[in-house]
């Protein structure tokens, strides 16, 4: 497909998902005509029904669908930009936003919140996500500089310094507690409400908004510290840069819905298969096919059955698949 | 009805004679069979038990046979059961009774060391049972389903700690209680019963359906629970559904981290008539209505009054829950002080 037609698809693709996913949800509860006719107004509804009367269907699409099209999109977004982001900083493929502890950080920062109730438990996960990737910068900086290698070590340290932690609240909490870490960390959108919304939006956006400011210097980190530095830039500045934003767009994801796994190492990677490795066009094309993938699975997990499925299972299920399957029959997208 | 009717003979205000013959107690052994299905057998009552589950734990101090008590889980140390345990025994309040595990782990050097002739754990931590029996020490696994299934358990801790008529007495005493309250609801036709969500401590859309003790309390208190078509013990329901099935009455089980006021001014919660009529209730505390416990009875009394205040009008539920704990724990004036 010619990269053009295929950026053109990509940003058209989030436009129809979002509104179509206001008319999913389980079978029963309100029907694809009262959800038009909610939607449309008066003009378009021909008969009025007891349960557009009833407020039910207001509520369940203002109250229940909205925030929750709208949180999943955007964390589905924060999550591939993050990962492109990132992916480009650290010159490596095999990079997500967990990578430098975020998800380790986040998840022991959760727990400690629903064990001991010290901070409200977004805050919590958001402080202690950013908290592990700081940790993990400054454990790698030596003599002012750092290397891509000694990040990702420091990272992998770090992640499995929180993960003991969070066993360690895992162990000495009560079996209702470890219930809600677990289900926590598996991920969920189910109790997205225009609060979360609200306590999540204004981190995940500024940071996004950050990153598509900064996307042209990720092109020029991608080629190396000398490289950048031949083009008169600080390359440890212009790390930071990327890296503060690729952090508080994920944190603040993280934070209200847990650890889903997958997307910021998928989505990047079937961006630069659709349109190439240019920074510059990826980074937004990413957080719209990000979003969009989200969603997907969302409505998806929506309608799969009468429960709710941690949505974290899912990204893996159908994400999982999908991506072998690319891998497979086209070329990575990683060459320039 | 059929339900209803199955659930009334059922449980009859006495003890059914296939359930005492099954913990029968020959002259010289104590034969009891566990939820593994495993057969137990002692010579004389158990004289130093480590229990490991605090609802088994609560139902010895029911039996009045603490004495034999020599290792509790650590979960029992925690503030919101300490205060209760701490009430009515003084190992408890000066922390010198040991715990070697809490409800998951168990430090087996530890309770070997406690020397018990009798170990009572969880049925499902089988790795645990293996290693105690095979060193000799009787284990009595746990594995609670139904409210039937903890008047077994106690039938078969009276039996193990030489209390059987002790247990007997408690358990008709329970149905007996029950079978009143169930009786005022018997006739009700069931378009009439009121439709009841239970909403669990570990998030709002967290419930039970079909087959857990909650579809069952909810039932016996002559209410329908709006995720009974679900056969789930747990489950994590869809916010729509619930907006659907539009519950009357909304019961929370004991949350410290949010109560009914959150819920009633929840934006999404608002179209229930639960919401609107303002009837969302929480339980009082984890200990006086345990669900795994005789005291679920009172939980049962809760939601019946919840339901139907009308009906109910007469159930005083402080009073009741100071004759309820008379009743089961005897007399413990400063665990009746704790109550209030």
């Amino acid at each position: 497909m010619q990269p053009r037609l295929a950026l053109f698809l990509i940003y058209l693709i989030p436009v129809p998902l979002l509104i179509g996913s206001l008319f999913i949800g389980p079978a029963d509860t309100v029907s694809t005509k009262e959800v038009l006719a909610w939607l449309t107004g008066p003009w378009f509804a021909p008969t009025p029904s007891a349960v557009l009367d009833s407020g039910l269907v207001r509520t369940i699409i203002w109250d229940v669908r909205l925030p929750r099209v709208i949180l999943a999109f955007l964390v589905g977004a924060a999550l591939s930009g993050s990962g492109t982001a990132l992916q480009a900083l650290f010159r490596n493929p095999l990079v997500d936003p967990y990578l430098l502890g975020l998800s380790s950080g986040s998840a022991f920062g959760a727990a400690l919140a629903l064990a001991t109730s010290w901070m409200p438990l977004q805050v919590s996960a958001f402080s202690f996500g950013m908290a592990a990737v700081g940790a993990s910068y400054f454990l790698a900086r030596t003599r002012k500089s750092v290397t891509v290698i000694s990040l990702i070590l420091s990272g992998i340290i770090v992640s499995g310094i929180f993960t003991s932690l969070l066993t360690i609240v895992q162990f000495l909490t009560d079996p209702f507690r470890l219930q809600t870490i677990v289900h926590w960390t598996m991920g969920n959108l189910h109790n997205a409400s225009w609060a979360k919304l609200n306590s999540s939006a204004p981190g995940t956006l500024a940071g996004l908004v950050w990153l598509l400011l900064f996307r042209w210097r990720m092109n020029v980190l991608a080629l190396g510290d000398e490289e950048t530095r031949a083009v008169g830039l600080n390359p440890e500045h212009q790390k930071l840069l990327v890296l503060i934003p690729a952090t508080l767009a994920a944190s603040a994801s993280v934070a209200v819905a847990g650890v889903i796994g997958l997307v910021g190492l998928v989505v990047p990677h079937m961006t630069r298969m659709l349109i190439g490795p240019d920074n510059t066009r990826t980074l937004p094309a990413s957080l719209a096919l990000g979003g969009s993938f989200l969603l997907l699975v969302d409505d998806c997990s929506r309608v799969a059955a009468s429960f709710e499925v941690p949505i974290g299972i899912f990204t893996t299920l159908i994400g999982g698949p999908f991506f072998i399957f690319l891998l497979r029959r086209s070329r990575v997208g990683w060459e320039i | 009805m059929l339900l209803l009717s199955l659930v009334l003979e059922g449980r009859g205000l006495f003890p059914l004679a296939s359930e005492v013959a099954a913990q029968e107690v020959s002259a010289q052994t104590i034969e009891v069979r566990d939820f593994r299905g495993k057969a137990l057998s002692l010579r004389q009552p158990a004289e130093r038990i480590v229990c490991l589950i605090e609802s088994a734990l609560s139902g010895i101090y029911m039996l009045g046979a603490e004495a034999r008590i020599v290792g509790i889980s650590a979960n029992v140390y925690r503030e919101e059961t300490y205060r209760y345990y701490a009430a009515m025994d003084e190992r408890i309040l000066n922390k010198t009774l040991p715990s070697p595990g809490n409800w998951d782990f168990i430090n087996i050097e530890k309770v070997v060391g406690l020397k018990p002739d009798l170990v009572i754990i969880w049925a499902h931590q089988e790795e645990a049972i293996r290693v105690l029996e095979e060193r000799g020490i009787p284990v009595y696994g746990v594995f609670i389903r139904s409210f039937e299934d903890i008047y077994q358990e106690m039938l078969a801790l009276g039996n193990l700690t030489g209390a059987r008529e002790r247990a007997l007495q408690l358990v008709a005493h329970t149905r007996e209680s029950l079978g009143r309250i169930q009786s005022r609801t018997a006739a009700m036709a069931s378009g009439d019963r009121v439709r009841v969500y239970y909403m669990w401590a570990q998030g709002e859309l967290e419930t039970s359906g079909k087959g857990s003790t909650v579809d069952e309390l909810i039932s016996l208190a002559g209410a329908v629970n709006v995720c009974g078509s679900i056969e789930q013990e747990h489950l994590v329901v869809n916010i729509e559904k619930v907006l659907k099935w539009d519950p009357q009455v909304i019961v929370m089980w004991h949350n410290a981290r949010k109560d009914p006021g959150d819920i009633l001014h929840n934006p999404m919660w608002q179209s229930l008539s639960a919401v609107r009529q303002q009837r969302v209730y929480e339980f009082p505390g984890i200990f006086p209505c345990d669900l795994w416990t005789l005291k679920f009875q009172y939980a049962v009394k809760m939601v019946a009054k919840w339901c139907y205040p009308e009906l109910f009008r007469d159930l005083d539920l402080e009073k009741e829950k100071l004759v309820l704990f008379r009743e089961l724990y005897g007399e413990r004036p400063a665990l009746f002080e704790r109550m209030h």
